[in-house]
Parts: C-alpha cells; structure tokens; sequence
C-alpha cells in the first residue's frame, strides 16, 4: 500500500510517473483541502493529465484526511509544512517542486515556500489565500462553526434536503474529522504570515479564482503584497473550480509549470503572457 | 449472439465478479459478492463509496490487469458529474476495452 511516514504520521501517498522521455521532468505536488477533501480531489482531476504533459505527479492525504493517519493533534500549518517537508524527503525528492493547492492546499503552499524557498520552484494555488491575520480569523470562524454545527441532525437534514445525500455524507465526513481532532483550533493559529514574509515569497505565483467566488476579492490585494503573484480569474465559477472546471484549471497550469521549468528559465525561454492556447 | 459477441459478455462478468473482490477488499467492512453487486450500481450512490476509495479501488486495477489500465486517466476524460454518477458497468466497459485494445 502506498503509504509513506513523514514527520510522525502515516500519509497516503498516490504517484504518477511523467510521461516522457526526456531526462529531466519537474515534479508536481498537489495539495488539497480541508474537511472531506482528499488527494481524489486532484488524482481524478490533474493528475493524469499533468503525467502526460510530462510532469512527475505526487499526490498525497493531509494528515487527518483520506486514507492518512488521524492523530487527535499535530495540525498548525506549522505541523502541515513540516509533514510535507518529510514526505519530499523520504520520497528522496530533493529538487525545487511546484506546488499545486487547491483552498486550503494553497495556504499550505504559501506556508512552505516561505519556510523552505530552495525547495519551490513556482506555486499555482487555486481558491487559496495565505495565512495572514485576516485569514486566521476567518478560519477560526468558520472552523468553530462546522465543530459546533456539521454533526447536528437538524444541519444535516437540511443540507440532505438543500444539498443532496451526497453532501450530507461528506459533511458527516467532514465533522467527524474536527470533533475527533484539534484540527479546527490549531489551524488558524499558523504561523501566520505577516506582509514582510509575504513579499519574501520570492518564486513565480500564479493564483486562480473564480469569478463567482467571495474569495476573488484576494485577487485585489495579494499582486500587491506578493510582487512575484500573477492572477488568473476563470469566469462563472465559485469556490468549486477544480472540481467544476478542471479543464480550464490545466489549461493554465500546465503552461505556467512548463515556463518555470529551472532549465528552461536557464536557456532564456521566452515569457509569454498567453495563458489559454486559444 | 456471434462467438465474438459472446466473448465479449465472458470477459465484462469475468471483470465484474473480480471487480466486485476488489470492492471488498477496498471496503473491507461491506460484505460484498459479486451476485450483490450489479452493472448498473453507482460507486458513490448505490456503493457508498468516496472518491478516496475510488482511488484504491484503481491501485487494485492497475495491479491486477497492468498499466493499461488507468483509473486517473479514465477519470480525467470525465466531468464531475458523470464521475459521481460512475456506474461498476462503465468500470467494467472500461476494463473490457483497454484489455481487448492490448490484445489486437
């Protein structure tokens, strides 16, 4: 089975190889979210077509979530960015990596590349901000809520109703996880990132919402604190755009990863502003 | 029915039974068999399975009948929707077609 021990916990760690010939591919890892989510989220999504465009692809569970270990603590973002920093380790990947998060995912990958920058070679983070103060009370927020709320009968019948059985079942999933883990309060504790660690983020950041999204307001500021940050808002989605529009998602990042290429920078590759082939 | 015909039938239940082990395997606290499981059950409706599961359930595929099978790859062709509506029988048809590919 594929599981890896990486800073205590046991991950779950899915792989697909590039499909190449060259010598030298970049390597993806994709991160995803909170509560139900899973590495499915992009095994099923941009996994397989990142191989095929040529990229080495590891996909793994969040301590907590999926098929990974569920210990009752260990979950600052602080503990998240360690994790991941085992998981390359003990998967001997020593290179720079791009990392690929969807929401939360993001917020971890903001998180690492700010802990260890010659591990990064770029960041594409999707419906994600990074963990500043602002982020944290939010997080906090909400997180408390879905504690407080998810597991209750009259907030599952009523998203039964609204949402379908499929939704119930994975809130069920999803509250679980933070009344059996201090999850929900040692997320939003960090360590935060304030705006001089922001603009220390110094490789290429493409961040990618949607339209509909309360969260492509952060398109407004973060270019602004982050001068190394492009943005990419795909029209007439919502928080769901990896899973509703995964089409357009690769369409933006096999590109982006293919320009960040170390050798490719290092041969003088032209930047092209054209994210979408047509 | 043609003999080519009938072949084809052999190998979607010959797939579907040993699909239906997988299942078992991956959901190890369902007692499945393969009379209990149908060509027409959807994975996340009618099986109860999430989408993580699917993912193990792919390890065993590979496993069993070798790179040309590839669940991410299967998936990645599809939208959301039809992924959550996934039916055993389009696994099967899937499986059935990557194999009979190998083999001409």
């Amino acid at each position: 089975m594929p599981f890896v021990t990486a800073n205590g916990a046991r991950l779950h760690v899915q792989r697909l190889a590039a499909k190449s010939t060259e010598p030298e591919q970049p390597t993806v890892v994709f991160i995803h979210g909170l509560g139900w989510d899973s590495l499915a989220s992009f095994y099923f999504t941009l996994g397989a077509p990142a191989a095929s465009a040529g990229f080495h692809v590891v996909t793994y569970d969040l301590r907590g979530h999926g098929k990974s270990e569920r210990p009752a603590q260990g979950y600052t973002l602080g503990d998240t960015v360690a994790d991941l920093a085992g998981l390359l380790d003990e998967l001997a990947i020593t290179g720079p990596v791009h990392l690929v998060g969807n929401c939360f995912g993001g917020t971890v990958a903001f998180s690492f590349a700010h802990r260890y920058p010659e591990r990064v070679a770029s960041l594409v983070v999707i419906e994600s901000e990074p963990a500043t103060g602002a982020w944290s009370v939010k997080l906090r927020e909400l997180l408390g809520n879905a504690t407080d709320h998810l597991l209750h009968p009259d907030v599952l019948n009523w998203i039964s109703e609204n949402r379908g059985a499929h939704t119930a079942r994975r809130s069920v999933a999803a509250g679980k996880i933070f009344t059996a883990t201090t999850m929900a309060s040692e997320i939003p504790r960090g360590p935060l990132l304030g705006e001089a660690e922001l603009a220390a983020i110094g490789c290429p950041v493409l961040a990618i919402f949607g339209s509909e999204s309360d969260l492509v307001q952060v398109a407004d500021w973060l270019p602004r604190l982050l001068p190394s940050c492009k943005v990419a808002i795909i029209e007439g989605r919502d928080h769901s755009v990896l899973a509703e529009a995964p089409q357009s998602v690769r369409e933006l990042m096999v590109p982006w990863i293919n320009r960040h290429r170390p050798q490719h920078s290092a041969v003088g590759a032209p930047e092209s502003e054209g994210e979408h082939t047509r | 029915m043609t003999e080519s015909e009938l072949a084809t039938v052999a190998d979607e239940q010959e797939v579907l039974a040993e699909i239906a082990d997988m299942l078992a395997q991956v959901l190890e606290d369902m007692e499945l068999t393969a009379t209990e499981v149908g060509m027409a059950d959807t994975f996340h409706e009618d099986l109860g399975m999430e989408s993580i599961d699917l993912v193990m359930l792919g390890n065993l595929l590979t496993e069993r009948y070798g790179d040309k099978v590839n669940f991410a790859e299967f998936a990645a062709e599809l939208d959301l929707e039809a992924i959550i509506a996934l039916t055993v029988g389009d696994l099967v048809t899937y499986i059935v077609r990557r194999l009979g590919g190998e083999e001409h």
